[in-house]
């Protein structure tokens, strides 16, 4: 796919342009809290779990390039995880989030060693084969009580900054609070994967993607890090479970487990820019709100819960494989934004 | 001396092919040896069995008193054998700089210090300046130089080339025997050659062994082997046995 | 021990109808080492084909069989030269992901036209025959079941007949060998892939007719058999279309089996479990050679 891989030099874009994101980011939700518009706020809580989520599975699909149809595993094993250790323990919800993190990278390396044997096709399928096999475990083990769910208690009378130390908001200011909840974790993780990136776990990542045997023959355990790279994007993933919970207060199995968080973080990186540290960030950023634009536009009426917007997701995966596979960001921006530049000065004179 | 690498009698059978049988080798410490015999004749074949891309079903490999017969290619590496393909391989997607320093991570752990090691080997091999160009993007040349210069970042006690010199010009391989030649006499390494091309291997190698159909047909010092009867016999036919 | 051999008796049945739907997965595979997420959801529109046609025009799935293999061979040869020509060449991500969006465009395409809701087919020759059982040796021998196994049987050694015996097989069977070789001797690659592809699709949709007359039709239904069908293919050895038919009854007995001692829900979980297993131990498949 990608020409170079060589890790991000902020991709040219000026400081102005980052300072601009940046305030737009931190400031995205205050019109939406002073109208009362909670329903952005959670949108904007979407995107930033995808972003994050793509960034996840970018480890193993974009930089380590193998491709996982079923990293939902880890986002309800780190949903339940956290949920039980908080409800049963009273741990706190962010203490309760790194147990998340750390049972869900056990498992992944319990679970995944042994199919590293097997590459390309067969790998994928085996991640589709887990997935399949949990549906059933989640619907039916009583430790978690099957598909009753377990529910997350919220105490009563937490304000504004309490409620982003235990991620528990009783009051108005849930949306804004998951807001900046997600923002928080988003930058963590971009943050981990850049220094990951530049690493040598990233330059061996990208080695067994590129060529698994020649890797090898340099000394690289081609087995040992497809495990890595997989139990750091189910940490991830279990972090996102997490978050997730605490804001539904409730985790069932067919809702962590749902198909849209094999697909989304998948389709983010990939659309973005599979690889590219920003891809999953700009993926994340156009394909979640076409969902939520379906939702609206279609509001109750007969096409409504029909998954048109997994139609069009659908549609967009098949274009960007057939004729743009290096996503968004390979795009010629720049190209673009040279060509505007110019043009400007000529309509100006006419 | 004890010889740093041991090949006893190894097979390895495709199916119903023997591509080694019984073939027993030994490489010095600090010796160039060629390993020549015409296509098919299981070249290849050893070479992956002693870097572990392959097992062979009966034998033994030893390197410098380490079983190393059923070892999986990495650990063979990181005893200190490091291989060249016979179809060149790179890291396609990374750019030059970024192949070596994956070699040279083996030994250092730490990206800075394999950075630094990577630019030293690029300028021995005489890539310098091309450290940002993307691997796949390189001429074929380069791509085998590029292709040594990451195996040496491991630092292997034992380099195996594989076809180094195919598909190079003639100017080319003069440049690729200078370099074979300087990793030998600066680097002090064992090097084992295979190789078609005889006006190479022979000028370089200290002692030359002789494959055919699987099996060894001789060593010996270069001069020997080309004057050896059946090793012509070998590579011509027997239309030629007693005319050369 | 009834109970066993009761299990064994469905699960052969039932594998012959595996057999069908994963046959067309190895033809594929074996010629073009391309795998295809959205391959039960041709199966799914089989279903809903052979559905629409009993409910709107009254006609038995044993009739429109024929004339939805037609129309989805047209299709599957759609898809190869709509997309996966343009993928083939490229990396294997990017074909996985190809057929990942096909997947799920497909499925929820189905879903906004017809909904999630389980639709039964009724009054076809087979559903009338339900209760007519054939008692051997103390098992019972569904006659629908047993009609359908013997429809997917005949296909497959149709299709058997046609790659091993005929030129067009033969030429099948070199463009997978040695893709260059084959276009030296005028055989054209493109069409060949375009073919297999069609050829896959029709007999999966097949399979698809013959099962909704035994199985509730619904969007969901393609992707278990998605990953079944691939782990048919990779037990029986990847491209051989015996071993995936020795594989297809095995998998059917497993999971007949399961389920006669598991809870339901698990009876797939165990062939899956398998697939890994094999993936892991002998990953040339049972049947197949390295």
């Amino acid at each position: 796919m990608a020409a170079s891989s060589a890790p991000s030099r902020g991709s040219g874009a000026s400081p102005v342009a980052w300072v601009a994101g940046a305030l737009v980011t931190l400031l995205y939700p205050l019109p939406f809290e002073w109208s009362g518009q909670a329903y952005y706020e959670t949108v904007g809580f979407l995107v930033l779990l995808n972003a994050m989520l793509g960034i996840g599975w970018n480890i193993i699909g974009g930089w380590a390039g193998q491709f996982d149809f079923g990293p939902s595993i880890f986002f309800a094993i780190g949903a339940y995880t956290a949920a039980l250790l908080n409800i049963h323990w009273g741990w706190n919800a962010w203490l309760a989030l790194l147990g998340a993190m750390v049972v869900s990278a056990i498992i992944c390396a319990a679970i995944t060693y042994p199919v590293t044997r097997l590459r390309g096709h067969y790998f994928a399928i085996a991640t589709v084969a887990m997935w399949m096999i949990a549906q059933p475990i989640g619907a039916t083990w009583s430790l978690i009580n099957g598909s009753q769910g377990l529910f997350i208690p919220v105490a009563a009378g937490g304000g504004f900054v309490h409620g982003l130390l235990t991620m528990e908001f009783p009051g108005r200011d849930k949306g804004l609070g998951f807001y900046y909840l997600s923002l928080v974790l988003f930058v963590i993780t971009l943050l981990a994967a850049r220094a990951i990136e530049r690493s040598k776990w990233g330059f061996y990542f990208r080695a067994v993607r590129d060529d698994q045997d020649g890797a090898e023959a340099i000394g690289i355990d081609s087995r040992l890090y497809k495990v890595i790279a997989r139990c750091l994007m189910a940490s991830v993933f279990a972090a996102g479970g997490t978050v997730y919970g605490f804001w539904a207060l409730a985790v069932f199995p067919d809702q962590v487990l749902e198909v849209n968080w094999n697909i989304l973080p998948m389709m983010a990186a990939v659309v973005g820019g599979l690889g590219r540290l920003w891809g999953p960030v700009l993926g994340a950023v156009v394909l979640i709100p076409i969902s939520q634009i379906m939702t609206t536009t279609l509001g109750t009426g007969p096409l409504a819960g029909r998954g048109i917007d997994l139609i069009i997701y659908g549609a967009i995966i098949m274009v960007i494989a057939g004729w743009r596979p290096n996503g968004l960001l390979s795009l010629p921006w720049s190209e673009w934004a040279a060509r505007l530049r110019g043009r400007a000065p000529a309509a100006g004179k006419a | 001396m004890a010889p740093l690498l041991q090949v006893e009698r190894s097979t390895k059978r495709f199916g119903g092919l023997v591509a080694n049988r019984d073939v027993s080798l030994a490489i010095e410490p600090g010796e160039i040896v060629g390993l020549i015999g015409p296509n098919g004749a299981g070249k290849t074949t050893l070479f992956n069995c002693i870097s572990g891309a392959l097992h062979p079903d009966e034998g033994r490999i030893v390197l410098d008193g380490t079983d190393i017969t059923n070892a999986r290619p990495e650990r063979v590496c990181r005893l200190g054998i490091a291989r060249t393909w016979q179809v060149v391989r790179s890291f396609g997607r990374m750019t030059v700089l970024e192949n070596v320093i994956c070699g040279a991570l083996r030994r250092t752990g730490r990206v800075a210090a394999a950075r630094a090691r990577a630019l030293e080997l690029l300028h021995f091999t005489g890539l310098a300046g091309k450290e940002d160009v993307a691997a796949a993007a390189l001429t074929l040349a380069d791509k085998k130089r590029l292709e040594i210069t990451r195996a040496l970042a491991t630092s292997p006690r034992l380099l195996l080339l594989d076809e180094a010199m195919s598909g190079l010009t003639p100017f080319e391989t003069t440049a690729a025997v200078e370099l074979v030649r300087r990793i030998h006499s600066e680097l002090r390494l064992s090097i084992c050659v295979v190789e078609h091309v005889m006006e190479v291997v022979m000028p370089l190698s200290h002692r030359v062994v002789v494959l055919d159909h699987g099996e060894k047909l001789t060593e010996g010092p270069p001069a020997e082997v080309a004057r050896d009867e059946r090793v012509i016999t070998a590579y011509l036919g027997d239309r030629y046995r007693g005319r050369v | 021990m009834t109970l066993f051999l009761q299990a064994v008796a469905d699960g052969l049945q039932m594998g012959l109808l595996y057999a069908l739907v994963a046959v067309g997965l190895a033809i594929i595979w074996g010629l073009m080492e391309m795998i295809n997420f959205a391959h039960g959801e041709f199966m799914m529109l089989g279903m809903f084909g052979a559905w629409g046609l009993s409910v709107w025009l009254g006609w038995d799935p044993l009739v429109t069989m024929l004339p939805l293999a037609v129309v989805m061979y047209g299709a599957g040869v759609l898809v190869y030269r709509g997309l996966m020509q343009k993928v083939q060449r490229g990396e294997v991500f990017t074909q996985i992901f190809a057929t990942v969006g096909l997947f799920f465009f497909i499925q929820n395409g189905v879903v906004a036209l017809f909904t999630s809701d389980y639709r039964f087919i009724e009054g076809s020759l087979l559903t009338r025959l339900s209760g007519v059982n054939l008692t051997v040796a103390g098992v019972r021998i569904g006659i629908p079941l047993l009609v359908g196994g013997l429809i997917a049987l005949a296909l497959f050694l149709i299709l058997y007949l046609l790659i091993d015996r005929t030129d067009f097989g033969l030429a099948l069977q070199a463009t997978s060998e040695d893709r260059d070789a084959a276009m030296l001797v005028g055989i054209r690659p493109q069409r060949m892939y375009a073919v297999a592809w069609g050829l896959g699709t029709a007999l999966v949709a097949i399979a698809g007719v013959i099962l909704a007359n035994f199985f509730s039709v619904y969007p969901q239904a393609g992707l278990s058999f998605t990953v079944l069908a691939y782990a048919i293919v990779a037990l029986g050895g990847f491209g051989s279309i015996l071993g995936t038919l020795m594989a297809a009854l095995l998998v059917g007995v497993v999971q007949s089996v399961t389920a006669a001692y598991l809870p339901p829900a698990f009876k797939d979980a165990f062939v899956f479990a398998s697939y890994i297993l094999i993936g892991l131990f002998r990953p040339q498949g049972l049947f197949g050679r390295f």
